[in-house]
């Protein structure tokens, strides 16, 4: 799914080992850089308020730490994150069982659905301010609002595709709806499932450190906004790179293994759904 | 790259869900939700007691959807947004389709912007705009900014997908007829690759479009974003609601008119669809 799966990838032919070579040359690539943002610094001469070197993004970020900021915002954003993406999966994952189970419901669903799709989460933002004011309300709908789509129709996908040979089969050994649902619905879907979580979990990343940057006091998405209103620019630097790191182990060591374990279980491959 | 549930699968959900006969039923059943909201809309205020802000009534969006209209208002907002939208698109791909030739075609290349890539990508999209208010002001600068590096991303990862997925066959072919360098680059890379790019379209400009309405709400300085984030101040819920439709309505649009008929096309050109 991710870039870095891609840029990853074997190109023509499969590559040779010689992963030391190849994390040299990525270390060499950051270095230039970070040293391209050394150097352009006084070239661009306009101080720390609109172009801060590296350095004072170092000086900022232990700042933050030693007062204590940067781990309460961390915490924050990680539980608002977790709350929403749970609670917009588990939403995604009935109504996808729902609707994939029932024509009736697919029928009468589908087309609100599909228009609710159409308008983003992010534009929903301005009228959960005017429900709900600006705090924590506001940022877990909008993420529970991004997850539930995704992980709706990936699930939809993954219950429709479960082999009706099979349904037949545990239905003609006298299995009621539930354990038809138990036994086989889930378990086919859940490829579909993990995938579609997967896809969520990415755009409610986004979506988390937006919403913190409208409708919140505390969180990364705050940090990044007040530390450019503050004049504190570096700040907001730091901000994006605690973002970006969060993002890519949250990616690296919650995703990526959930994904591996799925595929190993049931010896699918969810690369198609991802690559739609 | 993460990507939105596409066209085709939802088509086909409605598809597998109304054969023929049942058209009528499909239609009726599918109004019926819509029909429950706007009802319930209408009733709500006789039941529950809020603050007329808080939701207006269906006549109040109607009254206002006309007034911006007639006024000029409301077009001038979706013309700028789209204009954004477009210019955002056109330098994102520009930048990323000869970035993703070089890393799918050189692995020096590839090792060196892996690790940068994969970090300024974890941070692509409305990160930046805070930066950027600082860098470029409120307003256009802002928001293409932030449009063209989302869409970048996105496209990298399609470009670069779609000279992987070239068979590796083709290749060969092309190698043992003597093609080498430009004519290898013209003849096979990029027309291979142009399906993926071509379908990856649609997930860049759904990641540019949520991009563009969030950083008209911060830094834009008109647009639909802007009309809906602004009007939270004065607590004109109508704006807000008549936005909230129109944006989507513009995605509903824009995939029936621009995404569908590209999908279709490069499915007739090259008789595949790699879902």
């Amino acid at each position: 799914m991710t870039p870095q799966a891609a840029l990853g990838l074997p190109l023509q032919r499969p590559r040779p080992v010689r992963r030391w070579g190849a994390a040299a040359r990525g270390f060499v690539g950051v270095l230039i850089l970070l040293a391209a943002w050394q150097i352009s610094v006084p070239l661009v001469g306009l101080g720390p308020y609109f172009y801060p070197a590296p350095a004072d993004v170092a000086a900022a970020f232990v700042d933050l730490v030693r007062k204590g900021i940067l781990p309460v915002y961390l915490a924050d954003s990680v539980m608002r994150y977790l709350v929403g993406l749970v609670a917009g999966a588990t939403l995604g994952i009935a109504f996808g069982v729902l609707i994939g189970m029932h024509r009736k419901a697919a029928l009468a669903l589908s087309p609100l659905l599909k228009f609710l799709f159409a308008i983003v989460e992010v534009a929903w933002i301005p009228i959960f301010v005017v429900w709900f004011g600006y705090g924590i309300e506001t940022i877990v709908l909008a993420l529970i609002y991004v997850v539930f789509f995704p992980v709706l129709y990936n699930t939809l996908l993954g219950v429709r595709t479960a082999p009706q040979i099979l349904v037949n089969a545990v239905r003609s050994l006298g299995a009621s709806r539930l354990q038809v649902l138990r036994l086989v619905i889930l378990p086919s879907a859940l490829p579909g499932i993990i995938t579609g979580l997967r896809l969520g979990a990415g755009f409610a990343f986004r979506g988390l450190v937006f919403a913190e940057m409208v409708a919140a006091k505390t969180g990364i998405g705050y940090l990044i906004f007040e530390g450019a209103q503050s004049q504190q620019t570096a700040r907001t630097i730091v901000g994006m790179i605690v973002m970006g790191a969060l993002w890519l182990s949250i990616d690296q060591f919650y995703l990526r293994p959930i994904e591996r374990a799925t595929i190993q279980r049931w010896g699918l491959t969810v690369d198609a759904g991802e690559r739609t | 790259m993460m990507s939105e549930p596409s066209a085709p699968v939802i088509e086909r959900m409605s598809a597998v869900a109304a054969p023929r006969s049942q058209h009528f039923d499909a239609l009726t059943l599918g109004t019926l939700p819509f029909l429950l909201i706007l009802g319930s809309w209408a009733l709500l205020p006789y039941v529950v007691d809020y603050p007329a802000y808080m939701l207006p009534s269906i006549g109040a969006v109607l009254d206002y959807a006309r007034e911006s209209v007639l006024d000029g208002s409301l077009p001038r907002d979706v013309l700028a947004s789209l204009a954004r939208l477009v210019i955002g698109f056109v330098i994102g791909m520009a930048l990323a389709i000869p970035l993703g030739l070089a890393i799918a075609l050189n692995r020096y290349v590839a090792d060196l912007f892996r690790p940068v890539l994969s970090f300024l990508q974890a941070i692509a999209g409305i990160a930046w705009v805070p930066l950027t208010i600082i860098w470029f002001g409120m307003g256009n600068g802002s928001v293409i900014f932030v449009i063209a590096n989302t869409i970048f991303f996105a496209a990298l990862y399609n470009t670069v997908i779609g000279v992987q997925s070239i068979p590796l066959a083709l290749h060969r072919a092309v190698r043992s007829h003597g093609g080498r360098g430009l004519a290898l680059l013209a003849n096979l890379i990029l027309p291979g690759a142009m399906v993926q790019i071509l379908l990856g379209i649609r997930t860049s400009v759904a990641y540019g479009w949520r991009a563009l309405v969030a950083s008209e709400m911060i830094a834009g300085s008109n647009g639909l974003g802007y009309m809906t984030m602004e009007a939270v101040q004065w607590q004109r819920t109508e704006k807000i609601i008549l936005g909230m439709i129109v944006i989507g309505l513009l995605w509903v649009l824009m995939d029936r008119m621009v995404f569908t008929p590209i999908e279709r096309r490069t499915v007739g050109r090259w008789g595949l669809l790699q879902r």
